[in-house]
């Protein structure tokens, strides 16, 4: 009995330790592996920190002719700063009321629920509703693909020079993050609470105005929330391809070679961005 | 409560009529290891009975209720609830889903709303969709509500938020929700299995009185023989997706018993029933 034990005992330490060498040797291959390919790869880009250090006169003399800031500058830029969160406002707005029906297209488990009613059942026994769901994904990524600089010059070229064209910028790469965090964030719900409405007889709509959205609210109100911050962010350099805000007055500093007054641009970027970090963390902890 | 139903109803014949008629009821779940949960199930249940499933796990008992309200689509037979198919035509099927209230083991109350409110989602199917939009219910909704949870004695906790009460709070909030569907039938898919025993057989308690007092005809899964034994008045015990019991609890001897729950040990040889 004792003997018979001990000897299950001895086996399965054996086995424990072979499943130690087996992962060590494997780990050792792929850390070889990843090692030589970073090298390779970062030899290809040309990283080399000799050249920084060489370099490192010319970025001096770049600083010191921002130094001293032209503070009084301050006083042009109140209206691009303006501007910049206006545009972050406008655009992460549109982007939360695009993502709340996206959201819904993107969640394998309520595709079905907002197909259209008389389909239904054709749709679900093909699949159908996957279908959907896997375009509105490549969709969504697409949109959060491109950055919002690329989205900026397309508007600017439709609608002329100007904030309307970093609002839609924004819009649309906000609306491809946060419908996709969305839709992952309805994916994992509590199923039970779905059934439940269902099985009362409530209908695909209010199934999910009663028992998907409760559940995602303060999730999405969170993302919402941080993407707002993400989007001031974006908004403070939307002006250098003219799509309006402080990225503007720093574009045009900088090609009037006149640097004092490009520091004073980045110093209040550099307030707006940490003022806004603040806020939103705070407003953040108060919903959550 | 304002119940209705002798309105349908023959109120000459002396025993009840039927509510549920289950006429050989199949499902098989496709998929790798395709499983069949329930083999030719016929049932009839009438009207105000309380009636209990009884088997082990996996015996068929959560299928079964599931495809009286059509949350899985039976593979073969016909469903009938009160003199209504219960079809997959999407209309038909919310309006039985409508008369049939349903109570979960893990009572899938939307936790972030308030209990008056998840007992008001009980009357959504009896609401435009323009209301729901604004999450509004009229007078007479509420009222309702309310006197469903003075039933299941929780009126007093009506604005609290679902996910602040305790799992038997829970399981009677999840009660009053399916009586505000003022339902002819309500199924109650293991009820009791994560309350301890005093919670458990005051949900039982419950469930009986409004079958006997609202007329209500309860189908009530349960795992546990003991249960079965002091609430029902008619069993039937299901093994490995089959109907092999169906009496009143007196009947139910030890030998069926073993029947019920240890016919997995002859696994294989099932040509008997």
């Amino acid at each position: 009995m004792t003997t018979t034990f001990e000897r299950d005992v001895a086996a399965t330490l054996e086995i424990d330790s072979a499943h130690r060498r087996s992962r060590f040797s494997k780990g050792l291959g792929w850390g070889g592996v990843t090692i030589a390919v970073l090298w390779f790869t970062g030899d290809q880009i040309g990283m080399n920190p000799f050249a920084l250090i060489e370099g490192a006169d010319h970025m001096w003399d770049f600083l010191t002719r921002m130094f001293p800031p032209d503070l009084s500058y301050i006083f042009f830029l109140g209206r691009g700063l303006i501007e910049t969160i206006q545009i972050a406002v406008w655009g992460t707005l549109l982007a939360v009321m695009f993502s709340i029906p996206l959201s819904l297209l993107a969640a394998r488990n309520t595709t079905p629920l907002i197909m259209l009613p008389w389909f239904t059942e054709t749709w679900q026994r093909l699949g159908l509703h996957l279908l959907v769901f896997h375009m509105t994904r490549m969709a969504l990524n697409c949109l959060r693909g491109v950055n919002e600089l690329i989205f900026a010059m397309i508007f600017v070229s439709a609608v002329g020079l100007g904030p309307f064209a970093g609002v839609l910028a924004i819009a649309l790469h906000a609306t491809g993050m946060l419908a996709k965090f969305c839709g992952e964030e309805i994916e994992g719900i509590d199923q039970g609470q779905v059934e439940a409405l269902q099985a009362t007889g409530a209908s695909k709509m209010q199934v999910i105005l009663f028992a998907v959205i409760p559940q995602v609210i303060p999730a999405f109100i969170s993302y919402s929330i941080f993407r707002f911050d993400v989007s001031i962010r974006s908004a403070t350099v939307l002006g250098l391809v003219g799509a309006g805000g402080l990225g503007f007055s720093l574009i045009k500093t900088m090609k009037l070679f006149r640097y004092y007054e490009t520091a004073t641009c980045i110093l209040v970027i550099f307030l707006l961005v940490g003022m806004s970090d603040w806020i939103c963390t705070k407003w953040r902890r108060k919903v959550i | 409560m304002n119940q209705e139903s002798t309105e349908t109803t023959a109120p000459l014949q002396k025993r009840n009529p039927t509510m549920i008629s289950l006429k050989d009821v199949s499902k098989t779940y496709t998929g790798e290891g395709a499983t069949e949960a329930l083999r030719s199930v016929s049932l009839d249940v009438r009207e105000g009975e309380f009636l209990v499933i009884l088997g082990p796990s996996g015996a068929g008992k959560s299928t079964l209720m599931r495809c009286i309200n059509r949350l899985v689509e039976p593979t073969s037979g016909s469903i009938i609830v009160n003199g209504r198919e219960v079809t997959s035509q999407r209309r038909e099927l919310r309006a039985v889903r409508r008369e049939v209230g349903m109570v979960f083991q893990q009572f899938n109350l939307v936790k972030r709303l308030s209990v008056l409110m998840n007992v008001l989602s009980g009357r959504l199917a009896y609401q435009p969709l323009w209301r729901s939009l604004i999450y509004s219910f009229d007078k007479a909704d509420k009222r309702i509500a309310i006197e469903c949870l003075a039933r299941v004695n929780m009126e007093h906790k009506a604005f609290q938020r679902a996910d602040t009460l305790s799992g038997g709070e829970q399981q009677r909030v999840a009660i009053a929700r399916a009586l505000a569907q003022q339902p002819k039938v309500i199924l109650a898919d293991e009820p009791v299995a994560s309350l301890d025993p005093k919670i458990a057989r005051q949900v039982l308690t419950y469930l009986k009185q409004i079958a006997g007092e609202l007329g209500i005809t309860v189908l009530c899964n349960l795992h546990q023989v003991e249960y079965a034994r002091e609430y029902a008045e008619r069993v039937v015990g299901l093994s490995q997706g089959r109907m092999i019991f169906d009496g009143p609890s007196g009947k139910l001897t030890d030998d069926i018993l073993q029947q019920i729950y240890y016919r997995e040990a002859e696994a294989g040889d099932d040509h008997d029933v």
